[in-house]
């Protein structure tokens, strides 16, 4: 069920992204690309090889407690950190094409077809 | 070793030349006197390789290059190659010399000796390679030294640029054949196989040599039709032949080497050398032997119409060269004695030929025949060279041409075929042409009086050394071939032959007496003549259509280009969710899967997930309804929260923490970044998102399937993966295990500091990458003098500004209040001290470098927001992001590569607080210094360097002035005025 729910979310908030990158509006572009990101690491943690109830600390293991998956938490650890990064570049991006273009609709942006 | 050395040597001279030590201490004569001496030491040891061949004909030397595809680096010395080899660094030693004195500048003059010693390289390359692709690789590299050549002038001049690109064109092309050619003249041989374990890639050429009945393959005429194409270009036979002519923009000391000496001589090589496994089929012969006589007969007819000094030597090396193929062509392989006699004669003549026209060029600026003339008594040694040469070129006797003609004539003699008298009248039709030219050389240009007053100015009287000692072996060879030529010779062609200077007055001396005579009386008659030459199809006006469809098909698929990204984004994904649907991709995996839940009964904890993930799609779908992008950054902000809220319920605290603190972040700098753009562009924006365009229906419903099948496969794939987890078998298991080891409470902190430290320091590099990437979109046309930004800015009064813009900046800076400076004060110290603790204290719960280093960056940022950029810099002097990265990657890496020093290897596990006799004195603070606690230091430093880099480069106050300029260089700030 959870899983299921899981899955679901994931789903949408996938489609969200996706449709936000397709629209005209270049904030809005951004923060898709921003949720493309956050439903990524939302599947990452939801993958984990196994499921426990206590944190992934050496004392839970050493107590015979069922912990969580450390290493899905790593991964995601460092890559929340570097998809900011790509994500200040993106938000960079829409900053420097609204001073040279004048606009933030994809649409008007047109100088760099010729 | 002697062979790589040899091939070796040129690049290494063009890597010297190119040296900027190298360029500004030797001048321009002593780099020039230094590579041809280089050249001439090559052309030495070349020559003492020879009596190796004597013992044994091949010589072969290999060395391992790709091993697993079976690529070695193999060279290949026979009397063949040598022959090559021979020439190209004896005249190149000569040319190179030559172009010391050719050019006046010396930084061009250094440019050419580059590109000319690469060329050379390139060409040793081809013929001394022991492997058709390793050949083929030197043979595109001359292509292209070949086209910086043309092309050297290329910037003020057109025609180098077209000439260039032409001969890059053809050639380029027919290499495209030859590739394929040798690759399936290597799995012809088996030398090249596709077993199902590997590729193996040995174009050996030794093997391919030793085949037997390679001329009765299957692929025979596929193969051999492609390699002769690849030839025939590089070559320039008819109908190729029209590039070389356009070739001559080039320098005139390229043009003697490569275009008329070595290059063009490429093909011929290839030719000679695989003439030993193809010959025995009509196809090769007949080929060649009709290609090379048509391209002599066209080149000496088209050769006494030039009028451009440079473009009459062009068209008789192509008759030349056509000559030689026509002679390769011979069946049996009778005329190979007579080819390379030719080729050899040809390389002395026709380059010394090619230095006086560029003496002549550089003497009087000119190279039309028409206004030259009279040259004999300022120009002595010239006149000499050229009536050397051309008398050469002509076949008078005793020079070495004459031997080169008569071998000619002997083996065409000998050639029996139904239309051998056809063959006959071509040869001496052509070289009664040459002829002609040769003697229009001497008479037009140093003969005859002035047409025309041309300045002149002597040029350095050693520019006349290369073309001379050229000349002189035009004149003794002859005389020495039993020296000098034949032992070359004979290692070179199969077969016995005799070789005479004078062979008795036979019929061929008697018909080579004719070819002059008939020559002479061309030469009288050569005005009406050369009127009536024309030629009903010209190549080059093919080439020119084919150049123009490409244009016309590449401006029609242009048409296809919309330019608009997120059209093609929408293609690409639209296409892949067609496939995925049509394919039936997404029903075969969903087979066999439960899709629905069966079993509906959750715990609490559960529900308060689910409600969790409630949350983020409906902030999710917030986002896309919502006008104001205000309200869609705060929407996103939910979901970053909601999604930190179940990886803490998911008991993963430090994913939660640092998901929490980015996500603050992310928020914080969306809305930073909407305060640096116009109100009025956003509001244009939103106005126009639901209404305004007519594409808007449609169009938001094509996005909105594609968005649906997307979202669907990636439900579909994220259930599957879910249902299928691994469980406890993991490598996870592992690692909960061996924590301890490390001293280390947090599992989490341990894999990222050290079981996977080399992960983590690459990820801190990519998001410095990241920030310096905004910094530069950002900061462009900023910087002052290495200074990130002047200290010392003078804001620019408001009244400056377009209105809406004061209102921005007055809407940017309402932020600024007693309570909010008060809250800044107050926070930075605070977070730095929280930072410390969670570095410190990071391995014994939540909280480590990432989630330090983004602390202190909030708490900076809020500075920013606070209180504008200027007054934030003038406040926090300390903190300079740019500095910051560098020490936290200084630290990182040391970090990293220290424990190498000490045998534990990269990133090995250190603990420093044993190693110091005070792991107890710090264990009772709870603290443990390891290698583990310097890194998280480290990417603490580094991550808040980078932050700071974004917030500066993002908060960095850039408005239009007056809609004037782009980018407000001169600064403002509306903030310090209220600050």
């Amino acid at each position: 069920m959870i899983e299921f729910m899981f899955a679901l979310a994931i789903g949408i908030l996938f489609g969200i992204g996706v449709f936000q990158l397709l629209r005209r509006d270049l904030i809005k572009a951004a923060i898709g690309f921003a949720i493309l990101f956050s439903a990524i690491n939302l599947f990452f943690v939801a993958a984990g090889a196994f499921e426990g109830d206590f944190a992934p600390y050496v004392s839970n293991v050493e107590a015979g407690r069922q912990t969580s998956d450390p290493l899905v938490q790593a991964l995601i650890l460092t890559a929340i950190v570097v998809s900011f990064g790509s994500f200040s570049l993106v938000l960079g991006f829409v900053n420097i094409i609204s001073r040279r273009y004048d606009t933030i609709d994809s649409n008007d942006i047109t100088k760099l077809k010729h | 070793m002697e062979l790589l050395i040899i091939t070796a040597v040129p690049f290494l001279l063009a890597v010297m030349l190119a040296l900027p030590a190298v360029r500004s201490w030797l001048d321009k004569s002593t780099q020039t006197l230094l590579s041809s001496l280089v050249m001439a030491a090559l052309f030495v040891w070349l020559l003492t390789l020879s009596p190796r061949l004597q013992a044994a004909p091949t010589f072969i030397q290999s060395f391992d290059w790709v091993p697993s595809l079976g690529i070695s680096l193999s060279f290949y010395l026979d009397g063949l190659s040598l022959l090559f080899a021979l020439i190209i660094t004896g005249i190149g030693a000569l040319i190179f010399f030559y172009t010391g004195y050719y050019f006046e500048d010396g930084a061009e003059n250094n440019r050419f000796m580059i590109w000319l010693s690469s060329f050379a390289g390139a060409m040793l390359a081809v013929v001394l390679s022991g492997n058709l692709l390793m050949m083929f690789i030197a043979w595109e590299l001359t292509s292209i030294t070949s086209f910086m050549l043309i092309g050297f002038k290329g910037e003020k001049d057109s025609a180098a640029r077209e000439g260039a690109f032409k001969a890059l064109f053809v050639t380029g092309a027919g290499a495209l054949a030859l590739i394929i050619g040798i690759v399936m003249l290597g799995v012809a041989t088996g030398q090249i196989l596709y077993p199902d374990a590997g590729i193996t890639l040995v174009a050996d050429i030794d093997s391919i040599l030793k085949a037997k009945s390679l001329a009765q393959h299957d692929w025979y005429t596929l193969f051999a039709v492609l390699i002769m194409l690849g030839g025939f270009t590089k070559s320039a036979q008819f109908p190729f032949h029209f590039w070389l002519p356009g070739a001559m923009s080039a320098p005139t000391p390229a043009s003697a080497y490569l275009h008329s000496a070595t290059m063009v001589k490429a093909g011929i090589y290839l030719f000679a050398r695989l003439s030993p496994v193809l010959y025995q089929n009509e196809l090769w012969t007949s080929t060649l032997l009709t290609v090379g006589l048509l391209t002599m007969l066209i080149g000496a007819y088209f050769a006494v119409k030039q009028n451009d000094l440079k473009g009459l030597l062009a068209y008789s090396t192509v008759s030349k060269l056509g000559a030689i193929v026509a002679m390769i062509g011979l069946p049996d392989q009778n005329g190979l004695k007579a080819a390379f006699v030719g080729i050899i004669a040809h390389a002395l003549y026709k380059s010394a030929l090619f230095l006086v026209a560029g003496t002549i060029d550089h003497a009087t600026g000119t190279r039309a025949i028409d206004r030259l003339g009279g040259l004999r008594q300022r120009m002595p040694a010239m006149f000499f060279v050229t009536v050397i040469s051309a008398l050469s070129m002509a076949g008078t006797p005793f020079l070495l041409g004459f031997v080169a003609k008569e071998v000619l004539l002997e083996a065409m003699l000998r050639y029996t075929a139904s239309w051998t008298q056809l063959v006959m009248l071509v040869t001496v039709f052509s070289t009664a042409f040459t002829a002609m030219a040769a003697y229009m050389l001497i008479y037009d240009i140093f003969l005859g009086k002035p047409r025309h007053k041309i300045h002149f100015h002597q040029p350095p009287s050693l520019i006349s050394l290369s073309p001379l000692l050229l000349s002189i072996l035009s004149l003794c060879l002859g005389f020495l071939l039993e020296a000098l030529i034949l032992p070359l010779l004979r290692l070179a062609v199969p077969k016995a032959f005799k070789l005479y200077l004078f062979a008795g007055f036979n019929d061929i001396f008697l018909l080579s007496l004719a070819v002059l005579a008939t020559g002479f009386i061309l030469f009288l008659l050569r005005k009406p003549l050369i009127a009536r030459i024309t030629f009903p199809v010209s190549c080059d006006l093919v080439y020119r259509e084919i150049l123009a469809y490409i244009r016309w098909a590449g401006a029609t698929v242009l048409h296809t280009q919309s330019g608009f990204v997120r059209y093609y984004l929408a293609i690409i994904l639209g296409a892949v969710a067609a496939v995925l649907i049509a394919s039936g991709t997404l029903s075969t995996v969903t087979a066999g899967q439960r899709l629905l839940p069966t079993d509906i009964s959750v715990t609490i904890t559960d529900l308060a997930k689910i409600f969790m993930l409630f949350l983020t799609v409906a902030a999710g779908v917030l986002t896309v309804v919502v006008r104001e992008h205000v309200k869609a950054a705060i929407a996103y902000g939910v979901i970053g929260y909601a999604i930190g809220v179940i990886f803490l319920i998911d008991h993963a605290p430090d994913v939660a923490l640092v998901q929490l603190l980015v996500e603050t972040m992310a928020t914080v700098l969306i809305i930073i970044m909407l305060g640096r753009i116009r109100a009025g562009i956003r509001l244009k924006m939103i106005s126009g998102l639901w209404t305004g365009r007519h594409d808007y229906n449609l169009g938001i419903l094509r996005d909105l399937g594609i968005s649906i099948v997307i979202g669907l496969a990636v439900f579909v794939f994220a259930l599957i993966a879910l249902q299928n987890r691994p469980g406890r078998d993991s490598i996870a298991q592992w690692h909960l295990e061996n924590t301890k080891v490390v001293n280390t409470e947090d599992v989490v902190g341990a894999i990222v500091a050290d079981f996977r430290g080399t992960d983590t320091l690459l990820e801190i590099a990519v998001f410095t990458t990241a920030a310096l990437g905004v910094l530069t979109l950002l900061a462009r046309g900023r910087q002052t003098g290495g200074a990130f930004v002047p200290q010392s800015v003078q804001p620019t009064a408001l009244h400056e500004f377009d209105e809406d813009v004061v209102d921005e900046i007055q809407d940017a800076t309402s932020l600024s209040t007693p309570f909010t400076r008060s809250i800044s004060y107050i926070v930075l110290p605070i977070a730095i001290l929280i930072g410390i603790a969670q570095i410190l204290y990071g391995g014994l719960g939540p909280g480590d470098g990432f989630t330090a280093g983004v602390t202190i960056g909030l708490a900076v940022s809020l500075w920013y927001i606070v209180f504008g950029y200027y007054e934030a810099k003038r406040q926090l002097p300390w903190f300079r992001p740019e500095l910051i990265v560098r020490l936290g990657l200084v630290i990182a890496i040391t970090n990293a590569v220290f424990p190498i020093l000490i045998g534990k290897g990269f990133m090995g596990h250190v603990q420093f607080d044993k190693a110091l006799g005070v792991y107890d004195l710090v264990g009772s603070f709870g603290l443990h210094i390891t290698s583990s606690l310097i890194f998280e230091i480290a990417i603490a430093i580094t991550v808040m360097g980078g932050l700071g880099i974004i917030i500066e480069a993002i908060a960095y106050p850039t408005a239009r002035l007056n809609g004037r300029q782009e980018n407000a260089d001169t600064g403002q700030d509306g903030e310090s005025e209220k600050a």
